[in-house]
């Protein structure tokens, strides 16, 4: 007999100073992402318990557990919108579930407070759900619409119901057929070897299938094979899965390890390199490291290593989640913020996370163009992974301490979500052991830890080696379980402290067969069985076993001897911990099934079998037309900096950043906001990770994908110098700085699908030329890296490709925290300076992008970024040019007579790291003398928005003279001036006293005086140029454009 | 006379503060001592070697029924005695944030005489519907039995939290817990004259979760055992305050006087120390002179 469903129901009480916060919540988001006006929502959260619960028992579970009688009605086996609860019936009632199979956090919890009630009931299961009960819906609305608003039918059920009557039944997962291993026959044509590779999601090309083809032709494969009782001359299912995820993009970066021939048809250059990765990365680290003995570990393990004092190492990884992103973005993020954490768990013999950093790509939060079925409107796609990374980090007890967010409408398709760690470790352990070194043996135990093995996330390493389309597939979307992971962190790192651990590594992309796989490589093999892998459900097949991604799930090798102290902290921890392996050093990944050999794969064949990809790249500078500026008098300028205040990728984040934790570990000395406000942004975070120890870390970021319509070499520069700049506006230590490159781009491979394919790589090659020379320039080796590069959506025959995008991390040292400088302006009467030049570089600049936006929506003609437009080869620029024709309509913005639609073209800031550099060094020498008060990059949006900026953090204004800006250099307009985002450029602010000491300090380097902080004048915030008013505005009329846009939880 | 009281520091579980915690009251000259739930309970561990317990910050089994609820209930049914005991014995306890949702959940707070476990009041999510890491200022209560926060004026301290909004089922018990002074702390505007705490509801985000009278911090009638829901231990060394950067903080340890412009405020006295530490530094005392 079935085991009884028993449905509880907890509703949050109102009145007496109560309310339903959630349902209000929910309420006032649909008033501001979609302006609904509902009257009332009311939220509950449901259980559906199944077992054998005693009436007595379920009623101690509904007041003891599920509800707080305090703060919440309960009602079991009956339900509030169905008992007349309320005393108007409600208009609708939306009751959403999760899927069967789908992680259920909340479930999990409330199961293990069952066994806390009841520690002797065996066979309980429960599900969750979570309801809305509408009252006052608008007459037209489109109700399922409104649960789409609220569900993802990917992952989730819903239940809707205008008479109270929302139910949903206990998600049964169908149960699991196990299917023995079986050969796949691979004597087939080209076409059905192609074929198979697609309808398999294997995501490789034919070359690598007859590469795969011939090992299996190979005599002594085949003779070996037999000894061993399996198949000889074809693969089985587990080996071809194994082999398609360990030569999958995702895993393998095969398009970094290329042979591209290069041609650049603006300068005559014909040449090929042999791997960007080898040659543009780790060539310049490997050179800097000759004189940098402090670089400990470098691109081999889950993130790179740095020495940071004689007691303590930080590590640091940036990791993308994309594709999942774009299919639940819940879900998507919160693996990706949790996974990247696992990359530092894995990293040596494991480091403590301590700091998260987040930088997300999203369409414009205010998009009204068309959306392509099956994408989610980008405020959806917003919310839910900013929701993501907010639960994943803050659950995990580790502070986000840095981050951005972009728009754009090209990430419309595929957002862009990039998870940052860092970790950090002691030097070396009690036994000696340096703890950046794995030391793996034959012999050693392989242990499986953490959460258990599902039909979650299989094939998620090769289909985020795809585009997305309307047929990916749900089961590459997981949602991650902090609980279960911090956890498991607490355990491991109490075990790695204990001496325990000979060799650790996370269970990402490709699951079990990437992670042993991996380590086996270190110790020339490994053998697994994965009959004794424990299973989310019964019937798992061999091949899902070792493939599936199910989450929170590390990796440890054992010597014998410690494997019962091991078992032991597994326990007191409650997590899972169980043998699966040894690590061997005949040469051979061997995968068993009980006695069953199921997969034996040459170590050598499965690292190093797969070909080199060859690819053509073919640069031509794309044209666009210019940048067109109207006169304005000195107020209408102020106008337009109110404006740029306001666009998303300027305007504040505060909303959503305060839900990030950043500051638990206690830690967080340079925090996301400062001013006397605590609202005016930082620059880099500052932490000091040893409690009573002033030595500090630096953790920035920078990234500019603007530039990429004209010149990805600028883009690059421009990421790389913000990243830096950033860490030098807090004081960082120039003589320890490390970078992390995270590339993520648009399928690059010319084809069928892709015409535009040499263009995209050419501009690949030339964004790692820029990395190449600006890191060296700087000093700054790459320590760790990431590419993504499959970010095109194919939606409805319609391609949609994000703009190519690096983002740069860069992780500093920190002498003193005490002497770290924030970016506010401190008090009236401060003298304000601008380092560094300033030319009259608006091309793709902030400013170019609102005046082509806005002269576009004015002649309705196309967006110059449309993402839909059919002419893809430059995205902007093809747009841009489609729409060369002369404009006969009227426009406000373009107040001069012109025939040509205001474009994004222009000079794009050129780098010249060798002299900033120089001024860097000497800015963080005057911050050690306690000379400068303030500083702050000059970045999107340039000199205005940053003086704004400081502004905000005094809440006072400033009156700055940019004539001796406009003297130096004749091209410069006042636009150029004001609103060109030139490179190497710092506002600083001084104590009037430390003028002597800070001009000499800055000496040899360009330090122009700009004026004073003050805050008396009719327009507080002035900007002349020979004794002319050239920008007035107020800051109070600033800051609130700025803080107007993205105020997530607008009231109405 | 115990010169180093040995302070038992929760952690498991998504516990997950407890490394500060542990650092703090080891600054302020205690011996901390990082306890699994699980030792407690399976009895490896013995509360009774301990002069303090501390629940620290988190997200205890992911805070998904209810903040504090399930760890609340591992210690009401699987350590009640035991828990009893400890404040019936004089030493004292305190909950920060999590921590706090636990004992308000498990009944420890605002409690009773007879340390009954019986819960009265509740944590609840904020008004504002989320989660939220931001700075606020904290007045205590000069009339409070609370022996955490004796002498103790203003502090200034992060909030994290998305269910920090204290709740009772009644006034009449509002009244009650205040005029036994167990109401410790609340927020308040910075900008209002000391002492400004009042019963008038302050707007967002001054009072940045709605707590009924904007209580931030509650005792139990002995004034042992304390729980708020912001970070003191956040705010361990000067150079973590939301704007050290502007009071002359920049300088350095040995030659730190206090600078945060609360006259009178004993809670920089300690070079270096940040405000949140005179807390910590009074439980240790407490320990030194009573136990």
């Amino acid at each position: 007999m079935a085991a009884r469903v028993h449905t509880i129901e907890v509703l949050p009480k109102t009145g007496n100073g109560m309310i339903d916060s959630r349902g209000e919540s929910i309420r006032r988001q649909l008033f501001g992402d979609h302006n609904l006006t509902i009257t009332e929502i009311r939220s509950t959260l449901g259980y559906l318990v199944k077992g054998d619960l005693r009436p007595s028992e379920l009623s101690r579970a509904t007041t003891e557990l599920f509800s707080d009688p305090i703060i919440e009605d309960c009602r079991a086996n009956s339900t509030f919108t169905n008992s007349g609860y309320f005393p108007t019936e409600p208009d609708l009632t939306i009751l959403i579930g999760f899927k069967p199979g789908v992680t259920d956090n909340r479930a999990q919890a409330a199961l293990d407070g069952l066994h806390t009630l009841f520690p002797d009931k065996e066979g309980l299961a429960v599900a969750t759900t979570i309801g809305y009960v509408f009252w006052g819906l608008p007459q037209d609305l489109d109700i399922d619409w409104l649960s789409n608003q609220l569900h993802n039918q990917m992952i989730e059920r819903v239940s809707v119901s205008s008479e109270g009557n929302a139910s949903l039944d206990f998600p049964e997962r169908p149960p699991t057929e196990y299917q023995p291993p079986a050969p796949i026959d691979l004597e087939i044509t080209d076409e059905e070897l192609i074929e198979l590779s697609q309808t398999g999601l294997l995501a490789l090309n034919l070359k690598e299938m007859k590469a795969i083809q011939s090992h299996y032709r190979d005599p002594e494969t085949q003779s070996i094979r037999k000894s061993h009782g399996i198949i000889p001359d074809a693969p089985t299912d587990v080996e071809l899965e194994c082999l398609a995820q360990t030569w999958s993009e995702h895993c393998s970066h095969k398009i970094f390890a290329a042979k591209i021939h290069h041609v650049d048809n603006q300068t005559g250059e014909d040449s090929t390199i042999d791997s960007l990765f080898k040659t543009h990365i780790m060539k310049p680290t490997f050179d800097i490291r000759e004189s940098a003995d402090w670089l400990l570990s470098l691109f081999h393990d889950n993130s790179g290593v740095i020495e940071w004092n004689e007691d303590w190492s930080l590590c640091m990884k940036v990791e993308t989640h994309n594709s999942p992103s774009a299919l639940d973005p819940f879900g998507g993020a919160i693996t990706g913020i949790v996974g990247v954490n696992r990359d530092i768990l894995g990293t040596g013999l494991g480091a403590r996370p301590i700091a998260n950093t987040d930088v997300f790509c999203f369409g414009p939060p205010d998009y009204d163009g068309d959306l392509p079925t099956g994408l989610f409107h980008p405020s959806r796609v917003f919310r839910g992974v900013h929701a993501g990374v907010r639960a994943g980090g803050n659950e995990s007890g580790i502070p986000t301490v840095n981050g951005a967010m972009i728009f754009d409408h090209r990430y419309i398709g595929k957002p862009l979500v990039y998870c940052g760690t860092v970790g950090i470790m002691p030097r070396h352990l009690p036994d000696g052991r340096e703890s950046h070194i794995k030391t793996p043996s034959p012999g050693n135990i392989i242990y499986m830890v953490g959460g258990k093995v599902g039909s979650d996330g299989i094939h998620g390493a090769t289909f985020s080696s795809l585009e997305l389309t309307e047929e990916s597939p749900s089961s590459a979307v997981q949602i991650g379980d902090p609980i279960t992971q911090k956890k498991m962190i607490d355990m491991l790192l109490e075990a790695r402290d204990a001496g325990l651990i000979q060799v650790i590594t996370d269970n990402g992309a490709g699951g079990l067969s990437s992670s042993v796989g991996e380590m086996a490589e270190l110790t020339d093999g490994a053998e697994l069985d994965l009959s004794t892998v424990p299973l989310k459900q019964p019937g798992l097949s061999p091949w899902e076993i070792l493939v599936s991604e199910s989450q929170e799930r590390m990796t440890v090798g054992l010597r014998e001897e410690d494997t019962a102290a091991f078992e032991a902290l597994a326990q007191l921890h409650e997590v899972e911990a169980t043998r699966v392996g040894k690590f061997t050093d005949d040469g051979t990944f061997l995968v068993k099934y009980g006695e069953q050999v199921v997969a034996h794969l040459p170590i050598s064949f499965l690292y190093d079998g797969c070909p080199q990809l060859q690819l053509e790249s073919e640069w031509s500078p794309p044209e666009h037309n210019p940048l067109i500026t109207p006169d304005v008098g000195a107020i209408e300028m102020g106008e337009v900096l109110t404006r740029i205040m306001a666009r998303p990728n300027v305007a504040s984040k505060e909303w959503w950043v305060r839900s990030y934790d950043h500051e638990v570990i206690a830690q967080s000395v340079i925090k996301p906001f400062c001013g006397v406000n605590h609202d005016a942004p930082s620059d880099a975070a500052v932490i000091a990770p040893i409690i009573g120890e002033v030595q500090g870390a630096v953790i920035s970021n920078g990234i500019v994908p603007r530039y990429s319509d004209i010149d990805t070499y600028a883009m690059v520069a421009a990421s790389i110098d913000e990243a830096l700049r950033n860490a030098v506006c807090v004081g960082v230590d120039l003589e320890k700085i490390a970078g992390l490159d995270n590339f993520c781009w648009c399928d690059p491979i010319e084809s069928e699908k892709t015409p535009d394919g040499r263009y995209k790589l050419a501009q690949l090659v030339r964004a790692n030329r820029a990395l190449d020379e600006v890191c060296r320039a700087y000093r700054l080796p790459c320590i760790s890296g990431k590419d993504s590069m499959k970010n095109d959506a194919i939606i409805e025959g319609e391609k949609i490709s994000i703009p190519p995008t690096l983002l740069f991390s860069l992780l500093g040292n920190h002498h003193d925290v005490r002497y770290a400088v924030s970016s506010d302006f401190k008090t009236a009467g401060d003298l304000i300076y601008l380092l560094g030049e300033s030319h009259q570089e608006l091309g793709a600049s902030e400013l170019a992008f609102m005046f082509s936006e806005e002269a576009a929506a004015n002649t309705d003609v196309a967006d110059p970024t449309d993402p839909t437009d059919p002419t893809d080869p430059t995205d902007a620029a093809d747009a841009a040019d489609a729409t060369n024709v002369p404009t006969t309509t009227t426009t406000t913005m373009t107040a001069t007579t012109t025939t040509t639609t205001c474009g994004i073209g222009g000079a794009v800031p050129a780098i010249d790291a060798e002299r900033n550099i120089v001024m860097y060094r000497a800015l963080t020498a005057a911050m050690r003398e306690r000379l400068v008060a303030s500083a702050h990059d000059c970045s999107d949006g340039g000199l205005a928005v940053a003086l704004a900026e400081c502004c905000i953090g005094i809440d006072a204004g400033c009156a700055v003279d940019i004539s001796t800006i406009l003297s130096s250099d004749a091209e410069l307009d006042h636009w150029g001036a004001l609103f060109g985002e030139s490179l190497g450029r710092i506002i600083v602010s001084i104590r009037p006293e430390n003028q002597a000491g800070f001009e000499a300090a800055m000496a040899g380097n360009s330090t122009t005086s700009l004026g004073t902080v003050n805050h008396d004048n009719e327009h507080n915030f002035t900007i002349t140029a020979n004794g002319e008013a050239v920008l007035l505005s107020r800051v109070e009329e600033l800051r609130s454009a700025w803080q107007g846009t993205l105020d997530g939880g607008r009231p109405e | 006379m115990i010169e180093t009281p040995q302070v038992a520091v929760l952690t498991g579980f998504g516990i997950n503060c407890d490394l500060e915690t542990m650092a703090v009251f080891e600054m302020a000259g205690a011996r901390a001592h990082r306890v699994h739930v699980n030792q407690f309970l399976n009895g490896s561990a013995d509360l009774e070697d301990y002069h303090i317990l501390a629940v620290p910050g988190g997200f205890s089994f992911g805070d998904h029924l209810g903040s504090g609820r399930i760890l609340g209930n591992r210690l009401r049914f699987g350590l009640r005695e035991q828990v009893r005991a400890f404040v019936k014995s004089g030493r004292p306890v305190i909950g920060i944030c999590n921590g706090f949702q636990v004992l308000v959940k498990m009944g420890l707070l605002p409690g009773d005489d007879e340390v009954s476990l019986q819960q009265s009041a509740s944590l609840t999510l904020n008004d504002s519907g989320h989660y939220e890491d931001r700075w606020v200022t904290l007045e205590f209560n000069r009339d409070s039995p609370c022996i955490w926060t004796k002498g103790l004026e203003r502090m200034r301290t992060p909030v994290r939290h998305g269910e920090g909004k204290f709740v009772t089922p009644s006034q009449e018990l509002l009244d009650q817990l205040h005029s036994a002074g167990q109401l410790v702390c609340r927020y308040i505007d910075p900008n209002d004259q000391y002492p400004s705490a009042g019963d008038e509801a302050l707007p967002y985000p001054l009072c940045p979760n709605a707590s009924m009278r904007n209580i931030a911090g509650v005792c139990d009638p002995s004034g042992l055992v304390y729980g708020l829901m912001p970070h003191p231990e956040a705010n361990h060394s000067q150079w973590l305050g939301a704007t050290w950067t502007r009071e002359g903080g920049q300088t350095d340890t040995d030659q730190t006087s206090p600078t945060n412009g609360h006259s009178g405020d004993i809670t920089t006295a300690v070079a270096g120390q940040g405000e949140g530490m005179a807390m910590f530094r009074n439980a240790v005392e407490y320990v030194r002179n009573n136990l």
